[in-house]
């Protein structure tokens, strides 16, 4: 139960006004750097030697960039199927909190079964959005807001993979630099708009610990760093920044 | 050591089991969550979590990337990170297209000088 929606002027009239509003967001950024992201994914699958079909079915069922990223390398370098699940997994570990720190921002009424379905839609992109605009959308347009971006998001990947798949080798290189780089350009961008400062000391601790961590161990360091950086930043908010509301903001 | 890509069988039971694992921590996720009040400790703590994570993911994608990015020296990669987190807060409100275009045509332009 959220009573946040009381204080909050209206920005969408309905539920498909919120839809179009997350689509009009979507196409702003996010569905033109997962585009450029998928393109990229695309033209590694073609380059590697996997076939349109099993290159875009990745995009279509798993559509997490960076596992897909995971499986492809893992394929090609032959490892075992098993072993791939369970990298892949691993990697998909953030979507189990990025799921637990958005949905229940929703209203109570959309809180059922069906998110079961929504939740495929959700990805780092359309999750780094939707956090930052959730608490200036009343609660019960929230979901149609997140099903509108996130829906473009994953509509745009598949043809983003199919057309990186056919142009791949016909793409000069410092284009496909560009296509690779925005996706975590984007993701580095979204970072200086989070405002609680529980969540800007969690994201400077991950960025010192991920390489440690990733020195020691590929597989499992996103998990590892996101428990041991984001568990201190909470003990520092809990035990300094609380105490002191007058020290920042 | 050289290595056999995998093909038939073995490469679409690999991707199975790379969609059923993904799709399962995303249902883990949506299962505890409506377990999980928004004004909890427990929701504070793993958001904190959460974002660690995903900044330690997209400092592995800068730093230590793989492939065609690695190729790039890591001090134009830095450069171009902090010439368009300038650009995003030169203003307070959001500049993120132009930011985002900054970055991605610099590294074009490096890629366009070798």
């Amino acid at each position: 139960m959220t009573s946040t929606s009381n204080s909050l002027e209206h920005r969408f009239k309905n539920q498909r006004d919120a839809f179009w509003g997350g689509v009009r967001e979507g196409a702003a950024a996010p569905a033109m750097v997962l585009f450029a992201g998928m393109v990229g994914f695309g033209a590694m699958g073609k380059t590697n030697g996997l076939d349109i079909w099993f290159t875009t079915f990745t995009s279509f069922f798993m559509f997490a960039l960076p596992g897909q990223v995971v499986l492809l390398e893992m394929v090609i370098t032959g490892s075992a199927a098993i072993a791939i699940a369970l990298a892949v997994t691993l990697t998909a570990t953030r979507f189990i909190t990025m799921t637990v720190t958005l949905f229940p921002q929703l209203h109570s009424k959309h809180r059922n079964r069906s998110l079961y379905t929504s939740v495929h839609l959700l990805a780092m992109t359309a999750w780094a959005i939707s956090m930052r605009e959730f608490p200036r959308i009343e609660s019960e347009h929230r979901k149609s807001y997140f099903i509108g971006l996130g829906l473009l998001c994953w509509m745009i990947s598949i043809p983003g993979t199919i057309l990186g798949y056919y142009l791949a080798g016909m793409v000069p290189t410092p284009v496909t630099l560009g296509l690779i780089f925005i996706n975590p350009l984007f993701f580095l961008l979204t970072f200086t708009e989070v405002k609680p400062w529980i969540n800007r000391i969690g994201i400077c601790l991950g960025c010192i610990f991920g390489p440690l961590f990733y020195s020691l161990n590929k597989d499992s360091s996103l998990l590892v760093t996101g428990l041991v950086a984001g568990t201190i930043a909470y003990y520092i908010d809990r035990k300094i920044l609380r105490k002191r509301p007058g020290l920042i903001g | 050591m050289m290595h056999q890509a995998l093909t038939g069988w073995s490469l679409w039971l690999a991707l199975l089991g790379a969609c059923v694992g993904t799709y399962l921590c995303r249902a883990v996720g949506v299962s505890l969550s409506s377990r999980i009040n928004q004004d909890s400790e427990i929701f504070r703590w793993l958001a904190a979590v959460t974002y660690a994570m995903v900044a330690a993911l997209t400092v592995r994608l800068i730093f230590l990337p793989i492939g065609l990015l690695a190729t790039v020296p890591a001090w134009i990669r830095i450069a171009i990170c902090v010439l368009s987190i300038a650009v995003m807060l030169s203003k307070p409100t959001r500049r993120l297209v132009p930011a985002l275009l900054t970055g991605t045509l610099l590294m074009v332009s490096y890629g366009l000088m070798l």
